[in-house]
């Protein structure tokens, strides 16, 4: 990412004598690229720390014997947690909710905004499997006290019972709390509270990278056309339009 | 009704629960144990409901039976579940206790906290002490019970409850460990306690816990703070290298990346410096604090709360730490805060508190504060629904308007301003009613004209009413901010004032129980008589009650405030009229009982400077030199031994008395060359008797002698004779006042 940085500030440099947008060639650009030299164990670490973050023990535990990159998290505490997010992930809230109390019972009752999704969760999977009934009852017994408790989840709270409202659920203007996302949002949610409780940063440092990536780029675009990365999947240079 | 409804499904559920609870089979319990603590975790509710169900104690009783059958326990299989049902059982009984004061309270009566204590931790348990998770859970347990303010007072004086603490703290586990942090936190209160803690050496544990996880090193923080705090002489022996490592571990963790850490820290560090003069006072680590605590005011949870009560303990008093706060535009940033609207009451009342420190003595931040409108805000605040908010406003109020310039050009006494505060004075708790006296007692001090408005909207009419109250804080409140409204006070102003308080309540207060309401209500009246010849005649109101018990309490009085205050009125009405004067007089020279002189030779004599030249002041205004019967009254003086303890004073220490001595001797001195007259028994009124009677004279006198005049040529209508003697300095002055000193001679010794 210091690329970047260097090169900006070469441009600025430059910027005083052209207000124009200056071009970079691609030949100009790779040059540059290879210059700056990023060491092997940094690159391995960010990838341990990101496999280790989201969960993958397996994909870590191989990592580790190939790249022989020592994790920074006990990879046996890493199969709990990761019972906890696939329940989430799979919509199976009570088991999840279950296990979590198992490995830490302080997370959940220390943590309302946590708590409130979770059951939020569980309402929408009642609902998704069709079981108004057990959804009305459980809104009401479960989803209304939260509400009760805590003015700030009221609105939440609204959405998610207006699911109840529409006969088309899939269509309807709150339908997208029935997206996957939604399962994957709470799933997140939960395992960064275990981490948390562990006294380990929740976020991988990966998407930061990605983001100061794009970040870079958006700020360049308004001093210079360079070889920009569009896609960030394949992280091709394509040309700068002329 | 879908309540009903709920509670009933709700009331079958726990019932069935709580049925399968008192099974015998240990399976079912432990299958029942665990789907209430799923149940309760998180829900509120549900352990309200629970508790109504009496879930505690039952909970409490399985717990009981597991740890005895521990003991007795033959297979490894029925070894695994007893330690489940420990470890269940207490997760629940943690549970109830976690935020949740009536939880806490069914958990203490219980007596679960020593079962979880006995039955997880201590250390005669060998079986258990394999279970890791058994530790654990009584641990996090005990840990959720003690972060309650209801938790049972542990006792450090004990030998085996600090050994028992230090084995906690000593313990690898970070629950364990965090337990005895959270013990110390909660139960160390008295200097005694901190120092055994200190002498016990946990400190060292505590600093390498800093180096452990986040519960660790938050708990320890706690702990740290907690031991030192309000307690220089713990703080004192903090020496030697352990320190520096110490703080430099703390300075380091200010900058941790979770905010309650970061906030834990500063607080640590805050503390230590404010019970110690020695430690963290450059400029570098203070700066870093006041900006740590500026950015923690974002937090938008709890931490953002308490933050700007640490930023308050930071700066108050310290007018250094005020001053760079300003330099970071600290006031701006709180503005900022304020702004947002619809804060919760507690990030309301911190913020509030924090501007009032802020302004409690730099006139640049009052004048900042002025400037963005803030006031607009605070009045705002005067009417919040929480009386900690209220009573906020009234103190940062009561900073801002100490603003002598704004003070000056009126900027408070208007009636958006003074409606509000008006109001308060009637507010159902007493903290606001105090806070709002504060405020009003410096809005009053108006150098314009416009203390009418004040009036005119009622306030007198409460203030006199508070100064009745049966609180002492309230009737004292009350009267300083009557003193401030009535000083310097038109006529007309003052009229109203007095009118409403009248004489006998103002000689009630002057004789109050409480000593400062004395002193308050002295001082009220001494601005009241103070200034023109009229005002004075206040003081002889109703038979001159309230002279009375002015001189009757200086008679009494043991505390210099109130002599001091007490002599400035006696002395404000000495510049009135002859009639005003001599009542005076008269109360300096009664003497109390059992004294041998007058009170006001105590005062002349007392260490406290601001009593002697008060002392000092009422003498000079009773010997002024355009009184006609100052003569008169110099020679009471005389005799009654004031004035030459007056003439003793003419190298005081103090430059005001020192003064003011200087201008009494002048005046002294220019009686000198008036008349003397001497009057003595009608047996020697012959003129042989006359002239020795001249020699006695001559030796108290300072001048010369020129004029005998024959006692027999006197008209005689009293049985004293006189004789006059005009005693000339020199021959330009000539005055031909007369002062008379008696005196007894006795036939024979002339």
């Amino acid at each position: 990412m210091s690329l970047f940085w260097i090169v900006i500030r070469q441009l600025a440099e430059i910027e005083a004598m052209a207000m124009s947008k200056k071009v970079i060639t691609r030949e100009e650009w790779e040059k540059k690229l290879n210059d700056v030299k990023i060491r092997k164990e940094d690159m391995n670490k960010l990838v341990m720390n990101f496999l280790v973050t989201e969960g993958y023990v397996d994909a870590a535990e191989k990592f580790r014997m190939e790249s022989g990159t020592e994790p920074d998290i006990d990879l046996a505490t890493i199969t709990d947690r990761m019972a906890v997010k696939k329940a989430v992930q799979c919509g199976n809230v009570e088991d999840a909710i279950e296990k979590v109390n198992d490995l830490n019972p302080e997370i959940l009752d220390t943590n309302p905004q946590l708590f409130f999704h979770l059951q939020q969760q569980r309402l929408i999977e009642l609902i998704r499997n069709g079981k108004v009934e057990e959804a009305l009852e459980f809104a009401q017994e479960e989803l209304a006290p939260r509400g009760e408790e805590n003015q700030s989840f009221l609105e939440e709270l609204e959405r998610t019972v207006a699911l109840l409202a529409f006969e088309d659920v899939s269509n309807c203007p709150v339908g997208d709390l029935l997206d996957i996302s939604q399962r994957l949002k709470t799933a997140s949610e939960v395992n960064a509270a275990i981490l948390t409780s562990q006294s380990h940063e929740k976020d991988p440092k990966l998407p930061s990278l990605l983001k100061m990536l794009l970040w870079a780029q958006n700020q360049l675009d308004e001093k210079a056309a360079y070889p920009r990365i569009n896609d960030l999947a394949t992280a091709t240079l394509e040309d700068p339009a002329i | 009704m879908p309540t009903t409804t709920a509670s009933a499904v709700c009331t079958t559920v726990g019932n069935n629960i709580l049925l399968r609870l008192t099974s015998g089979e240990r399976d079912v319990k432990l299958k029942a144990l665990r789907e209430l603590k799923n149940q309760i975790i998180g829900n509120r509710t549900k352990k309200l409901s629970f508790l109504k169900l009496g879930a505690v104690p039952a909970v409490a009783g399985i717990l009981s039976d597991a740890v005895s059958a521990v003991d007795v326990a033959d297979n490894d299989e029925n070894d695994r579940i007893v330690k489940d049902i420990i470890v269940q059982s207490a997760a629940v009984l943690g549970s109830f206790a976690c935020g949740f004061e009536a939880g806490v309270r069914a958990v203490l009566d219980a007596g679960a906290d020593i079962l979880i204590q006995r039955g997880c931790l201590v250390e005669e348990m060998p079986l258990l002490k394999s279970y890791m998770e058994v530790v654990d859970a009584g641990a996090r347990s005990l840990k959720m019970i003690y972060q309650s303010k209801m938790a049972p007072k542990y006792d450090f004086l004990q030998e085996e409850n600090m050994e028992f603490l230090l084995s906690l703290l000593n313990n690898e586990s970070e629950n364990v460990s965090g337990l005895g942090a959270s013990i110390i936190s909660h139960s160390c209160k008295t200097s005694l306690e901190q120092k055994l803690l200190f002498d016990a050496g946990v400190l060292k544990r505590l600093t390498s816990l800093l180096g452990g996880s986040l519960i660790q090193r938050d708990a320890s923080l706690e702990s740290i703070a907690t031991i030192f705090k309000n307690n220089p002489e713990v703080v004192s022996q903090f020496v030697g290298p352990d320190t520096g490592r110490t703080l430099s571990c703390i300075i380091e963790i200010v900058k941790d990346r979770f905010a309650r850490t970061r906030l834990l820290a500063s607080l640590c560090l805050i503390v230590i410096r404010n019970a110690s003069p020695c430690y963290l006072q450059d400029v570098g680590i203070k700066t870093k604090l006041i900006n740590n605590l500026l950015e923690l005011l974002d937090d938008p949870g709890r931490v953002g709360d308490e933050a700007s009560f640490a930023f308050s303990s930071l700066i108050a008093e310290k007018e250094d730490m005020q001053k760079l706060a300003f330099e970071v535009n600290g006031v701006d940033k709180l503005y900022n805060h304020l702004q947002k609207g619809s804060l919760h009451p507690r990030r309301f009342e911190g913020i509030l508190l924090a501007l009032a420190d802020m302004c409690s003595k730099l006139e640049c931040c009052r004048s900042r504060c002025l400037s963005l409108q803030v006031l607009k805000l605070v009045v705002d605040a005067l009417a919040h629904d929480s009386s900690d908010v209220r009573s906020a406003a009234c103190m940062c109020l009561r900073s801002v308007s100490r603003s002598i310039k704004n003070l000056s050009a009126g900027s408070f006494m208007n009636e958006t301003i003074v409606i509000p505060l008006v109001r308060l004075l009637d507010d159902t708790s007493t903290a606001v009613q105090v806070a709002a006296l504060g405020a009003i007692s410096n809005i009053v001090v108006d150098f314009t004209t416009r203390r009418s408005t004040f009036i005119r909207l009622g306030g007198v009419k409460l203030l006199v009413q508070l100064s009745k109250s049966m609180d002492s804080t309230i009737r004292l409140n009350a009267l300083r901010a009557l003193r401030n409204l009535i000083f310097l006070a038109e006529d007309k102003c003052k009229e109203e004032i007095f009118m409403e308080l009248t004489a006998s309540l103002l000689a009630s207060l002057i004789c109050d129980p409480e000593p400062s309401v004395q002193e308050q209500a002295l001082a009220l009246v001494r601005n009241l008589v103070d200034g023109r010849i009229n005002s004075v005649e206040y003081i002889f109101a109703e038979d001159g009650i309230i002279l009375d018990a002015v001189g009757r309490q200086l008679r009494i009085a043991s505390k210099a405030e109130i002599e001091i205050q007490g002599m400035y009125v006696l002395g404000n009405v000495a510049t009135g009229k002859e009639s005003h004067k001599e009542a005076v007089m008269d109360q300096l020279l009664l003497r109390a009982e059992n004294k041998a002189q007058s009170c006001i030779i105590k005062f002349l004599q007392s260490n406290d400077s601001r009593l002697r030249t008060a002392a000092v002041w009422a003498v000079l205004n009773l010997t002024c030199s355009s009184s006609p019967g100052s003569s008169g009254r110099l020679v009471k003086l005389h005799d009654a031994g004031i004035v030459s303890h007056v003439k003793n004073m003419v190298n005081d220490p103090c430059l005001d008395v020192k003064l003011r001595v200087k201008t009494a001797l002048e005046q002294f001195n220019s009686f000198d060359d008036s008349l003397i007259l001497c009057i003595f028994s009608p047996a020697a009124s012959n003129n042989k008797a006359s002239t020795s009677c001249l020699q006695f004279l001559t030796v108290r006198a300072v001048g010369e002698l020129s004029h005998v005049v024959d006692p027999s040529s006197k008209e005689e209508e009293s049985i004293a004779n006189y004789f006059r003697f005009s005693m000339k300095k020199n021959k330009k002055k000539k005055s031909t006042r007369t002062v008379k000193f008696c005196f007894d001679v006795p036939a024979d010794s002339l």
